[in-house]
């Protein structure tokens, strides 16, 4: 019990800490505004200049919502961890968190989650409502419970992978380029800028066996149902735990290991 | 400017070089960050081919024109990404005081802060965008001449400048606000959308992305003049001006916000 209160001091910090930069919020939502408008006016054009209305079994609604949600939960997930970790290692601050009396992956974890719910209120719920206003097209019912299970556990997978390609940067100090490789990966494969059933089918499989996909798509699928029996929606958790336990252990079995190998500047 | 352009040029070498001799002792740095960025760009052709696996064309442009449109703006970003990548760290050094070691040079402030660093991979998108330019370019049967080479090298660099002028004025906002990179990262990702046809967006947002966030002079208007030579607007034609003059702008915010800036105390 004492050890949850540790942990949600630092969630509380975290939100006071987002808190205080309010004119961000502002950029971030108005960012997020011109984000959604540009993808809005691109794929309606892309579906005019279609001889048909459904294309891949997507018309342009689906395709819509789907999209604008995917990159609505990419931009509140994006904790920039990788950067954090690989700063923190090339500055060798990473020294200080190592001998706090917290694990490293937790305290990590911990005292991202503030930001995360900060950022889960001021762009994921804002784009929500925007698209069941115009749309109407989502569901308000028991799918909305299952959604918010389903999402904390992709935190929980994203986290994980995040952590793994942070743990890479005390191999090599190249923050930028892991980053960047990581991030265009998940960005193609968990079908946050082309839908995944457009896919071709070869790209398609690669897509269904990594882990992006209970990130992106597990969520949102559960999110489009009309009031989903258990049955509907557990193959789908079932798959998000499974990648989460899987991941959590790799990305833990991973920093152990390669917690040997540090070598910190300034010491 | 008081001291001409060859002085300047001299310098932009000497501080190149040295640039160049610290990144080399960081090899496996350097080859990691040009996979990402040959990466980056292999996705995001991969994402192009599956779009029009599903659509033919999008608005009244072929296959191919779009892909005249990919390379240019491929080309049109290189400037920036190469020569103002110091922009990013920026904030970074307004934040914890370093910025006043810069304040201190006899030559142009602006000049001086952006030369100390030339981001190398940023050859490796150019390169990829040249060979997309060309491809598309032989595919449309377009013909090739000295005059249309011309056009074509005077309409990139003026396409360059209004990336550079928005990268410049965005990261310029740090001198202003807390967490500015959410400026700077929203102006980045834009470019993304820069590749399409600005007629795809209805008469509100042409304007806004023309004249507010001009994203349409970093592909579609410049290669108007290429690629559909019978009806080029009066825009394309005048966008060297226009692209002269955003630059100028936001190089006079950034001197701005520097003069404003007088160190953090510590």
């Amino acid at each position: 019990m004492s050890k949850m209160r540790k942990y949600l001091a630092l969630t509380r910090a975290g939100i006071i800490e987002e808190l205080g930069f309010r004119l961000a919020t502002i950029v971030m939502i108005f960012g997020n505004i011109i984000y959604l408008t540009v993808i809005y006016f691109l794929w309606r054009s892309i579906f005019a200049s279609s001889p048909t209305p459904v294309v891949n079994g997507m018309t342009f609604e689906s395709t819509l919502i789907y999209l604008v949600l995917a990159t609505a939960i990419f931009n509140f997930m994006e904790m920039y961890t990788v950067w954090e970790m690989g700063r923190n290692v090339q500055s060798g601050k990473i020294v200080l968190d190592l001998v706090r009396p917290m694990e490293y992956r937790s305290y990590l974890f911990w005292s991202y989650t503030g930001p995360t719910i900060m950022q889960f209120l001021t762009t994921f719920i804002p784009t929500f409502i925007i698209v069941e206003c115009v749309t109407k097209a989502i569901p308000l019912g028991i799918n909305l419970l299952y959604f918010i299970i389903s999402i904390i556990l992709a935190v929980m997978i994203n986290y994980s992978i995040d952590f793994m390609v942070g743990t890479i940067c005390l191999y090599s100090e190249s923050i930028w380029g892991i980053n960047i490789m990581k991030q265009v990966i998940v960005l193609l494969f968990s079908g946050a800028t082309i839908p995944l059933a457009f896919f071709p089918e070869g790209l398609a499989k690669v897509a269904s066996v990594l882990p992006f996909k209970a990130v992106y798509d597990g969520p949102l699928s559960i999110l489009l149902m009309n009031s989903p029996e258990i049955c509907d929606v557990l193959p789908i958790l079932e798959l998000q735990a499974f990648w989460a336990v899987m991941l959590y252990l790799l990305s833990v079995g991973f920093w152990k290991i390669s917690l040997r190998q540090i070598t910190v500047n300034g010491g | 400017m008081s001291r001409g352009l060859s002085f300047y040029l001299r310098i932009y070498v000497k501080i190149l070089v040295q640039d160049l001799k610290s990144k080399m002792s960081y090899r496996a740095d350097f080859i990691i960050s040009m996979v990402g960025m040959i990466l980056t760009n292999v996705v995001g052709f991969v994402s192009f081919k599956i779009m029009f696996s599903n659509f033919s064309s999008i608005n009244g442009w072929s296959y191919n024109e779009m892909l005249f449109l990919y390379g240019f703006s491929l080309i049109a970003i290189t400037p920036m990404q190469c020569m103002l990548d110091n922009n990013w760290s920026l904030r970074m050094n307004v934040y914890n005081g370093d910025f006043i070691k810069y304040c201190f040079r006899p030559i142009n402030l602006f000049f001086y802060y952006e030369s100390e660093v030339f981001d190398a991979k940023g050859l490796g998108q150019f390169g990829f965008g040249i060979a997309t330019l060309v491809y598309a370019w032989n595919k449309l049967g377009l013909p090739v001449t000295f005059f249309s080479i011309i056009k074509t090298v005077i309409f990139a660099i003026t396409a360059s400048l209004f990336m550079m002028a928005m990268q410049n004025a965005a990261a310029a906002t740090c001198f202003w606000i807390d967490r500015s990179f959410y400026v700077l990262d929203l102006t980045f990702r834009l470019r993304e959308y820069a590749k399409y046809p600005v007629t795809i967006f209805n008469p509100v947002f042409r304007f806004l992305f023309t004249f507010l966030f001009p994203i349409a002079f970093i592909a579609y208007y410049p290669s108007l003049v290429i690629l559909r030579p019978d009806k080029v607007p009066m825009l394309s034609w005048i966008s060297p001006v226009i692209g002269v003059l955003w630059f100028y702008m936001s190089y006079r915010i950034w001197m701005r916000g520097a003069r404003k800036y007088n160190g953090t105390g510590s």
